[in-house]
């Protein structure tokens, strides 16, 4: 089937965007379409208006700045894939947004499309998440900034205001001596993630474990963060035992399953994704190869 | 792989490249979909939302208030045309639009015209039905004993003989009972030292052509042109005509490129409904379906299997009972052919003495389920098989080494009593054993990854009997048109009936025309499945080749020509007419021996015109932290006669086997009271090129078929058959856990070794 009539709006500048936003009844933020577009089709979504955010320039950047990452929410995933900045600021969003769909949905699809759709299956919730990125929202009120904690209010629904928009995304850079990994599992390359897990660790001099974040994806109706299980960590050696502890928090983690994905199968998912992202992020980190 | 044998022509056994390649991949080729008329209207179809309950209610006016919406029809606006709109190739059950009751979810219960599409989908949407809720059964053991009756009464069409005994029957969901009986399997169980007995379910797939049917009707003069994306033109203009109560003659069928069949497109499927609203509105009409409508139209059968066998000390195979049941789902389709023509294969390709065979057609509430490449083979593979290995492992025995013992060699009586001939089931075993190295030691993996290796053997029987017509005309320039009903779907027809005419009549492959089905111009053919078109047509386009070369002959003779010298068929035309004048038409019609079985016993000493054999293994991979999968390597090996073309048949293997690996790795229509729960392309998921082995080997077992044409036979699904128990068999191999239920998940590879490691907890 094809997407119900709708109206086209493809403002130049955030302002105008904003504004029509505002103002048009049941109207949608079109940013990259690569899963609002089929919805429409599948008719799970009929907006009477959408507002294409792709020909405001602002909105497409990749920027270095003194605390790390400055992303506008509409660079595509592509872009974010090919970006040496992105490699070398922010290793974790590189390995991360290659298994995003498939090369052709990434060329279309946007960051900030990935993380206002929040589809409990999508990687970039789970690395904003695990990297406690800020959210720059623009509305007819004016700018504010959200931690990405507190951006999921519900299944598939962001913490954004009528009219409101995400511009930006703020990620702080990988401090010295750390190493990340994300990890997910899936039927076929390319699908969404019925688990995934991100994990990053700082090590100290004393070889101990100074910072650790450890994010899942797929488990819930948005990213989950594994509190307990990082402060387990931190202080701790790292070693295959500390790796088996937050695996095995990871897995007594509440957890929603469906008809095809039951939560105890996702729970010994989400365990063996944290051990082994633990252990990959250690060794990135410059730790023993053997944990 | 060998080299093989070129015909004296140089044209049959030549890997002559696809003559339609260039016209695809430049979208060129035409198609039904592509297909427009002047006056043409679109229909969509408004479907059912419950499992089964009598119609109340339809309420059409919404939708024909639509601007640009033509008419809204319901199944009782049709009995204006057609008094009994019903269809179906074994049973007359199926309506053109619901009558009285709706029997599945899906169900199509009324139609919009309109001038465009999306306005026939938009009015659609507001057609309302209310239905009194019928009780409904959905899986096909339950269908043999439920007080839920799909069809109050079985309505067998007259078509075959063997249906005849069922016309009438009232309160029963078993649409067709086959049975087999051959020597005493109850002494054999009695006497046995070992029995074993297993239970194996398959589940509900779809065909996924990459076309979805399509049909376009159009009335012409006093009769009806249909265009349509059919595997069986000559079926559907018998069973327009039977409808209408006309002679064939006035109803033309014609038929493009397929792009994909599988057997999605058989018999009749869209074609009743345009071809009865064209005549209601006197105009062209068509329906083309949505990839999503697909799943409500024709499905593979999902399957039950209980396999019991009786095996001596020794490892052989003294008796075997089988009991199957088909979930047909509401219409019967080609159900009930599938029941019999595969259910006599139920036992596998072994020597068995003592066999009993049940397998049941039956009708259920689910989307109804037909032929899909094998004709319900890969499910009773996947049982014995898998059967086959655990019989094995029980008794200690290699896999390999107990098929050895057992299979089914040249000269013995297979489970009907056809003796077997030209059947290389054991060149297949020793092929697939030879390139995995089975006697060589096996890397088996460690610590979380573990490895595995499986193989599965199997057969299928032609379906018989049935015919196939061709006519061969030669222009007075020598050149060959062929006209036949077969349809290139994908799988080359075109290509492979050129060669052999080429090859008869001393002409180049690349220089045939293939007249595609047009039933006013194209002679009968039974249908494109099956595998049959290699061995009936090219028999036929050989007969008919021969046929114009004889008339050739003796039309030189006739000119002066000394018998047996050299001609150019041009100067013959010159000679004999004076100028570029005059054709020769050769025909040739082809219908192989074939011996009934026996009512009772199912026995007959020719039950089919050629076997089709093959086998796969794999070697796999398994994460035991997670249950993921992966197979390393795929191997293929089919007996397939000569090759008429060695390229096209390997991609014919793979491609089989990939579409077989896709139903026992990913696919399965989940249901929910009988509401498909996947019905998209978001969430069925099909193996795309990121999913396939990395390494594939395609076999072609040295045999020939002595009564196919230049020593070949079909070749379109023998890789399908052994794809799922090669698997299941290698994960046993891998982590010692036994699966009994596709699809082959991660999740039930996980959950079996967690059941393992409990048990094994408690031991």
């Amino acid at each position: 089937m094809k997407a119900p009539p709708f109206h086209y709006h493809a403002p130049d500048d955030l302002a105008s965007a904003v504004a029509l936003l505002a103002t048009l009844e049941n109207a949608r933020v079109l940013a990259g379409g690569q899963s609002l577009m089929p919805m429409m089709n599948l008719r799970l979504a009929g907006p009477d208006h959408l507002i294409d955010l792709g020909r405001i320039a602002d909105l497409r950047r990749i920027e270095e700045t003194p605390q790390g990452l400055r992303i506008g929410a509409m660079t595509t995933q592509r872009a974010l894939e090919k970006s040496d900045l992105v490699r070398r600021l922010c290793p974790l969003l590189a390995e991360a947004v290659a298994l995003v769909g498939h090369q052709q949905t990434r060329n279309r699809g946007t960051l900030g499309g990935s993380l206002c759709h929040l589809d409990p299956g999508a990687e970039l919730p789970v690395v904003a998440a695990a990297l406690d990125a800020v959210l720059h929202v623009a509305g007819p009120a004016g700018a504010r900034r959200i931690a990405f904690r507190d951006f999921p209010l519900d299944y598939l629904t962001p913490s954004l205001a009528p009219g409101e928009v995400l511009t930006h995304v703020d990620i702080a850079r990988a401090p010295a001596n750390s190493g990340a990994a994300f990890l997910e599992f899936n039927r076929r390359p390319a699908d969404f993630a019925i688990v995934s897990a991100a994990a990053t660790l700082t090590l100290g001099v004393d070889g101990r474990i100074t910072q650790a974040a450890i994010a899942l994806g797929g488990v819930s109706h948005a990213p989950v963060r594994l509190a307990q299980a990082e402060a387990g960590l931190i202080g701790a050696r790292a070693s295959v035992s500390a790796w088996e502890s937050a695996a095995h928090l990871a897995a007594q983690s509440p957890c929603d399953g469906d008809e095809l994905y039951p939560a105890d199968y996702r729970q010994e998912l989400s365990g063996v994704l944290v051990r082994r992202a633990l252990a990959i992020a250690c060794q990135r980190a410059g730790g023993a190869a053997h944990v | 792989m060998k080299h093989h044998d070129i015909m004296p022509a140089g044209q049959v056994g030549r890997s002559v490249p696809r003559l339609e390649g260039r016209q695809k991949v430049t979208g060129r080729a035409a198609y039904t979909h592509n297909l427009v008329l002047p006056g043409m209207l679109h229909a969509k179809v408004f479907r059912s939302t419950i499992p089964h309950g009598r119609i109340l209610s339809i309420d059409t006016s919404a939708a024909a208030a639509v601007e640009g919406v033509h008419r809204v029809v319901t199944g009782e606006d049709l009995r204006a045309i057609v008094a009994e709109p019903y269809f179906g190739p074994a049973f007359h059950d199926q309506p053109a639009l619901a009558l009285d009751k709706v029997r599945h979810i899906g169900e199509p219960v009324a139609v919009v015209l309109a001038e465009d599409p999306y306005i026939a989908a938009e009015a659609a949407r507001l057609i309302v039905a209310t239905y009194e809720e019928l009780d409904a059964v959905f899986d096909e053991v339950e269908a043999m004993t439920s007080s839920a009756i799909v069809h109050d009464v079985l309505k067998p069409a007259g078509t075959f003989p063997d249906l005849k005994h069922l016309v009438g029957k009232r309160d029963t969901n078993i649409a067709l009972d086959y049975q087999l009986r051959r020597g005493d399997v109850d002494a054999a169980f009695a006497s046995a030292d070992h029995v074993y007995e297993h239970e194996f379910k398959s589940q509900q797939v779809m065909h996924t052509p990459l076309e979805p049917m399509v049909s376009l009707a159009a009335p012409d003069g006093d009769g009806l042109l249909i265009h349509t994306a059919s595997q069986s033109p000559s079926f559907v203009r018998i069973e327009i005509a039977r409808l209408l109560g006309w002679p064939e003659n006035r109803v033309r069928v014609k038929v493009p490129y397929l792009g994909g069949g599988f057997g999605a497109k058989l018999y009749i499927k869209l074609e009743a409904l345009v071809a009865i609203l064209a005549l209601m509105v006197k105009r062209p009409v068509k329906l083309s379906l949505t990839m999503e409508e697909q799943f409500f139209t024709i499905t593979k059968h999902a399957c039950t299997f209980r396999i019991k066998s009786a095996v001596s000390s020794e490892g052989r195979v003294t008796g075997r009972r089988c009991e199957v049941y088909w979930n047909g789902g509401a219409y019967a389709d080609i159900g009930p052919r599938v029941t019999q023509k595969s259910g006599f294969t139920a036992p596998g390709p072994y020597d068995i003495e003592n066999v009993s065979i049940d397998s049941y057609a039956l009708y259920t509430n689910r989307p109804p389920a037909g032929a899909l490449r094998g004709f319900g083979i890969p499910q009773l593979v996947w049982a014995y098989e898998s059967h086959s290995d655990m019989i094995a492992r029980d008794l200690g025995l290699d896999p390999v080494e107990f098929r050895r013992k057992n299979i089914l060699r040249e000269g013995r009586p297979h489970a009907t009593g056809t003796l077997m001939h030209d059947a290389e089931i054991e060149g297949v075993l020793e092929k697939i054993a030879e390139r995995m190295n089975w006697s060589a030691p096996f890397d088996r993996g460690e610590g979380h990854i573990k490895r595995g290796r499986g193989i599965a053997i199997a057969f299928k029987a032609s379906i018989s009997p049935t015919t196939s017509v061709a006519i061969v005309t030669i222009a007075a320039d020598g050149c060959a048109s062929l006209a036949i009903s077969t349809v290139d779907m994908g799988q080359a027809s075109d290509t492979a009936m050129a060669q052999i005419l080429a090859e008869v009549l001393g002409l180049a492959t690349e220089d045939i025309k293939v007249i595609h089905p047009d039933t006013d111009v194209t002679p009968y053919d039974m249908a494109t499945l099956g595998s049959r078109s290699t061995f009936h047509m090219g028999h036929a386009v050989r007969l008919a080749g021969e046929h114009a070369r004889r008339q050739l002959d003796e039309l030189a003779v006739s000119l002066g020509y000394a018998p047996g010298a050299a001609y150019a068929p041009r100067d013959l035309f010159k000679k004999k007419y004076g100028m570029q004048a005059g054709n020769i038409v050769g025909v040739g019609s082809y219908i192989p021996d074939y011996t009934s079985p026996a009512p009772k016993t199912g026995l007959s000493d020719n039950i089919t015109p050629f076997w089709m054999i093959g086998g796969t293994g794999v070697e796999i991979e398994i994460d035991t932290q997670t249950g993921a999968i992966k197979v390393l390597k795929l191997i293929n090996a089919a007996d397939l006669g000569l090759p008429l073309n060695p390229k096209i048949v390997e991609t014919q293997l793979s491609g089989a086997a990939l579409m077989q690996y896709g139903f026992t790795l990913f696919e399965n229509m989940l249901f929910d009271e009988g509401q498909l729960t996947n019905g998209s392309l978001a969430d069925y998921k099909i193996p795309g090129l990121n999913d396939i082995p990395p390494v594939i080997e395609n076999h072609i077992v040295d045999a020939r078929q002595t009564t196919g044409p230049f020593g070949a036979k079909g070749v379109g699904e023998s890789a399908t058959f052994g794809v799922s128990p090669a698997i299941a068999n290698a994960i046993h191999d891998a982590v010692g856990v036994r699966l009994t239920e596709l699809p082959l998940t991660p999740e039930s590879i996980f959950n079996a070794l967690r059941a393992a490691k409990s048990q094994a907890g408690k031991a």
